[in-house]
């Protein structure tokens, strides 16, 4: 069947990822499709509780078409310039922002220049280069200006928002573009007898939904991919042990900060992404450490306005699906793998899948070679972030017993070895694929205060009193650009207050 | 946790180069402009020993070296007698009558690869193929003999896309790089090594010359060649051979008079035994025949090339015997390793002058102190390991993909297995169109593509991309590209004409 075209997709499931998923592909292949259809019911909940994301995002939602005020407003959203690590250091509070640390410096990279202006005795931190980091502690924001070589051009930002609002935007997005919704619970897939491919999904009832492709965006369960496939789950708890999360909203008191922040606790981390309404929480646990009571208390009682409900408690696994794409079934989202949100990586995973399928996109044929391409993409971003997510823990020097296993554990090779390499000279080591880029690994290092044993000895070519001179300009500017943003919320509210 | 270094006491010293020839003064050029007076470089060569030499044409990062070095472009094409190159023709690579161009950048004019790629093919499947050369601003240009400066100040320009190498006469660009080096505090030290001294931690600790004298420095750079006498002769470190898949192992290279004006493209003929170079120079050309020795013997190679040139030989023929393979590490303790002594691939795609300046990058980004920390040198041998391989499955594509069974040299070629790697790349373009690219490759897809088009490997699927990204006016968008390349290349002046104005024109 080579070379005829896909004419029916089924998505599995509408939380965020599903949603996602039928917007994009109603806004690229609608036309050369006959039908894409969204099963989904509304008596199972989606995990959506307020996510924190990526600047990836921003590109995504381009590529619908999607307009950002309309977006900010219709999801609660408020900008997202990076994230504050409470706890994770004893010593002091870190942030990992969206911008780095400013232009090379007669090639050699500016972190390694602060190192040696460092050795020299001078005490600056290296966050006043930061403009996403000083903008962020003054708690404001603005979209950068289109000019890169400027410092009010040289950061990026991302989005807190609610995600059951974002599927339902999306939703409203995709069914206007002709994606038809079915309600309904799926109670069997049944599939090929010949090749075991998918044929369709049975609903509640008896109807069934049938198709060429189907999109598994069914959650953790991966209703399509591994229950009916078996496509294996890779299972990385013995990097990542944390297991569960309670998940709850909270009233916002003050205003919202533009950024994401992340508390180490007893036994994992707690998230706080403030949106324009109220503010979502959770506590990201390791059950053997810590019992559900206890983690849920501990969650109630570090929140900064009163509970908006009960905590809700998702179970989960680190890992990936060996095989995200196999025969005409393609996973995103939970489906797919799970990351805890400790970077907000889990909607760029869904952006990056989305994209890829879109690159890759199959025929009903279902050349293997086309899934094995995706499945190597797919493994490889990962594996990557799960790596940047591990050192987090590996690199805290926060006491207790969970946070001695984190530390004295076996890591995987290649973070060691990008690890062992930062530590001798400060190089980071990137890997193809990677979300994160030099700065981001900088600040997490940096902040966990691991600085290497030496700096670049190419800093040494610079005449020291120009540098330092350099340096000083460049913290001016960079805290006067900081100083000359207006406050989150004030922009919030000139441009893009939800009516909710 | 670590403790914060202070301003680092070990830094280097010295750095002594070993050897010569067109790598070591690179190295010698490229430590001093970015090191200044901050250490002390020095250069060890004999004028008995001969270099290669004959890596002679370039890729399009040569520009950007220079740059990095600051010279004139006019100054250093004076004195290498250098030309300007737009790409490779490859000829009699699929069969005998055959020819392809591989040119430099990228096909089409604001555009992605995926989406020109599956339109161009689609085009073809429909029975309205078009030369994909004709797409390409900078191989049009090398078709129809044009060249000139791509208008940096003009973004709208589709000149742009124009990108260029170089061929040079190797051994006045290593006379010119010393002249630059000398002139910025590099010190030449005339002398032949016969003994490496290795200290008790198993690092170099001097050499001695055969008139006595010994040198020491912190950190020492081989640029040996094939010889390789640090890191191979003194510290033994083991070779990769990668010959089962790379058979040519001889070549034999000789210099001729031109006839007629320089092309600015390089040009490589499938022979019996393998292929043969022309470079064409200023004021010569360079040609070789690289065989496999199991195939032809020297003396046949030699005679076959020179009843191929195009004019008189103007050197008695040099032969050089060689394995395909990369150094299992080039930086071992405080010696690295670059040019020949690091590896050999064959100057099928003109990268051994680029696999230097990329191996000076990477020193530069890892630069080490006196201490040599094995974990920078280890961050440094993985991504030179891989930079080879990927350079390693490019080449083996040229013999791996070719059609001709004409000669023994040629059958073994069509059945020998070829790399995991290059194997799921080629199974994937000719299953599903998809160029993969892997960690740190050098060429980007549009050079697979040329590859893979000049030998004819298809995809057996049509890309649905092409269905779903068009919109109906899909065609008028590229054949008003097509139009715009045709115009914008007219625009440029002959080669030899752009050449004289470039070599004539006051330092800038």
């Amino acid at each position: 069947m080579a070379g005829s075209v896909i004419r029916r997709i089924v998505i599995v499931g509408g939380g965020s990822a599903g949603w996602m998923a039928a917007a994009a592909l109603a806004a690229v292949v609608r036309r050369r499709v006959e039908e894409i259809v969204l099963v989904e019911s509304s008596q199972i909940g989606t995990i959506g509780v307020g996510e924190a994301t990526l600047p990836t995002l921003r590109a995504f939602n381009g590529s619908l078409g999607l307009d950002e005020i309309e977006f900010i407003r219709n999801t609660q959203a408020t900008f997202k310039l990076g994230i504050e690590f409470v706890g994770w250091n004893p010593e002091r509070a870190f942030f990992h922002g969206f911008s780095d640390f400013g232009p090379d410096l007669r090639g050699v990279s500016p972190h390694q220049a602060w190192l040696r202006m460092r050795a020299a005795g001078d005490d600056r931190s290296y966050c006043g280069y930061s403009i996403s980091t000083l903008a962020a502690q003054l708690g404001r924001f603005a979209p950068p200006i289109p000019n890169r070589d400027s410092v009010l051009g040289s950061y990026s930002y991302a989005f807190q928002f609610d995600a059951a609002s974002y599927a339902a935007y999306l939703r409203a997005f995709a069914e206007q573009r002709g994606v038809r919704r079915v309600e309904g619970r799926i109670v069997d897939v049944r599939l090929r007898a010949e090749d075991g491919f998918i044929e369709s999904v049975v609903l509640e009832g008896g109807r069934s939904v049938s198709g060429d492709l189907f999109i598994d965006c069914s959650g953790f369960v991966g209703l399509l991919i591994e229950r009916a496939l078996q496509a294996g789950f890779e299972d990385w708890s013995k990097w990542l042990p944390c297991d569960r999360a309670f998940a709850v909203p909270c009233a916002r008191t003050g205003e919202p900060t533009p950024f994401t922040r992340s508390t180490a606790h007893q036994a994992g981390w707690q998230w706080r992404i403030p949106l324009q309404h109220r503010t979502g929480n959770g506590y990201v646990f390791c059950s053997s450490y810590i019992s559900e009571d206890e983690a849920a208390a501990t969650l109630l009682a570090n929140l900064d306005g009163a509970a908006l409900g009960a905590p809700r408690l998702i179970k989960f696994t680190a890992g990936r699906r060996r095989e995200c794409w196999k025969r005409n079934c393609v996973a995103l989202g939970l489906a797919s793998g799970f990351l805890e949100p400790l970077e907000s990586t889990s909607i760029h995973l869904v952006e990056s899948g989305i994209g890829r399928l879109i690159e890759l996109f199959p025929d009903r044929g279902f050349e293997p070679k086309l899934a094995e391409e995706y499945n190597r993409l797919m493994a490889r971003s990962y594996e990557s972030i799960r790596d940047f997510i591990i050192l987090h823990y590996w690199a805290s020097g926060r006491d207790g017993e969970l946070w001695r296993y984190y530390r004295n554990m076996p890591i995987p090779d290649g973070l060691r070895h990008q690890i062992e390499l930062f530590k001798a000279s400060g190089t980071v080591a990137l890997y193809d694929s990677g979300a994160f880029a030099e700065p981001s690994w900088i600040s997490i290092y940096f902040g966990l205060g691991i600085f290497p044993r030496r700096h670049d000895p190419m800093a040494d070519v610079i005449d020291e009193a120009a540098l330092r001179r350099e340096l000083e300009r460049r913290a001016r500017i960079v805290t006067g650009a900081a100083q000359s943003l207006p406050t989150h919320r004030a922009f919030i509210d000139k441009y893009c207050r939800a009516s909710g | 946790m670590s403790e914060l270094g202070q301003r680092s006491p070990h830094g280097l010293r010295s750095l002594l180069i070993v050897g010569g020839g067109t790598a070591g003064w690179m190295t010698a050029a490229a430590l001093t402009r970015v090191l200044g007076r901050c250490c002390e470089i020095s250069l060890v060569e004999s004028e008995v020993i001969g270099t290669v030499g004959v890596g002679e044409a370039t890729i399009p990062s040569l520009p950007a070296f220079h740059g990095l070095l600051g010279v004139d472009e006019g100054e250093f094409l004076r004195a290498t007698r250098g030309t300007f190159k737009l790409g490779i023709q490859f000829r009699d690579w699929h069969t005998v009558g055959e020819s392809f161009l591989h040119p430099f950048g990228p096909y089409g004019i604001n555009v992605s690869h995926e989406l020109f790629q599956a339109y161009w093919l689609k085009r073809r499947r429909e029975g309205s193929p078009s030369p994909l050369e004709e797409w390409s601003v900078t191989g049009l240009a090398a078709t129809l003999g044009r060249v000139g400066s791509p208008p940096l100040k003009d973004p709208s320009s589709a000149l742009r896309q124009l990108s260029y190498a170089y061929h040079l006469d190797a051994t006045l660009y290593a006379r010119f790089l010393r002249a630059y080096a000398e002139g910025r505090g590099v010190r030449r030290i005339e002398g032949e090594i016969v003994d490496v001294r290795i200290d008790p931690r198993g690092r170099v600790d001097s050499l001695l010359l055969r008139d006595g004298r010994s040198m020491g420095a912190d950190f020492f750079i081989d640029c040996s060649g094939f010889r390789a006498l640090v890191i191979a002769e003194a510290l033994k470190t083991g070779y990769v051979d990668w010959s089962e898949w790379l058979p040519c192992d001889g070549a034999v290279a000789v210099q001729c008079e031109t006839a007629g004006d320089p092309v600015p493209f390089t040009q490589s003929t499938a022979l019996d035994a393998g292929w043969q170079w022309r470079i064409p120079l200023q004021h010569r050309v360079g040609n070789g025949y690289v065989y496999s020795s199991a195939h032809l013997s020297n003396d046949e190679a030699t005679a076959r090339l020179l009843e191929r040139l195009e004019g008189a030989p103007l050197s008695d023929p040099r032969s050089l015997r060689f394995k395909a393979g990369r150094r299992t590490s080039v930086w071992v303790g405080n010696c690295l390793a670059l040019g020949l002594a690091a590896g050999f691939l064959e100057p099928l795609e003109s990268t051994s002058i680029h696999l230097v300046q990329t191996g000076l990058a990477r020193l530069f980004s890892l630069f080490p102190d006196r201490e040599c920390d094995p974990a920078i040198s280890a961050e440094y041998n993985r991504l030179t390991a891989l930079e080879y391989e990927r350079v390693r499955d490019f080449l083996i594509l040229h013999y791996a993909a070719s059609q001709r069974e004409d000669s023994a040299f040629w059958r073994h070629c069509r059945a020998m297995a070829v790399p995991e790697t290059l194997a799921y790349k080629k199974e994937l373009f000719t299953r599903t169109g998809r160029i993969a690219l892997l960690e740190h490759e050098t060429f980007q897809p549009a050079s697979w593509l040329a590859l893979y088009a000049g030998l004819h490997v298809w995809p057996e699927r049509h890309e649905p991309i092409v269905e779903i990204l068009a919109g109906g006016d899909l065609k008028a968008r590229f054949e008003g590209m097509r139009e715009v390349i045709r115009k914008s290349v007219d625009t440029l002046p002959a080669h030899t004409t752009f050449l004289n104005e470039i070599v004539t024109r006051p330092p800038q």
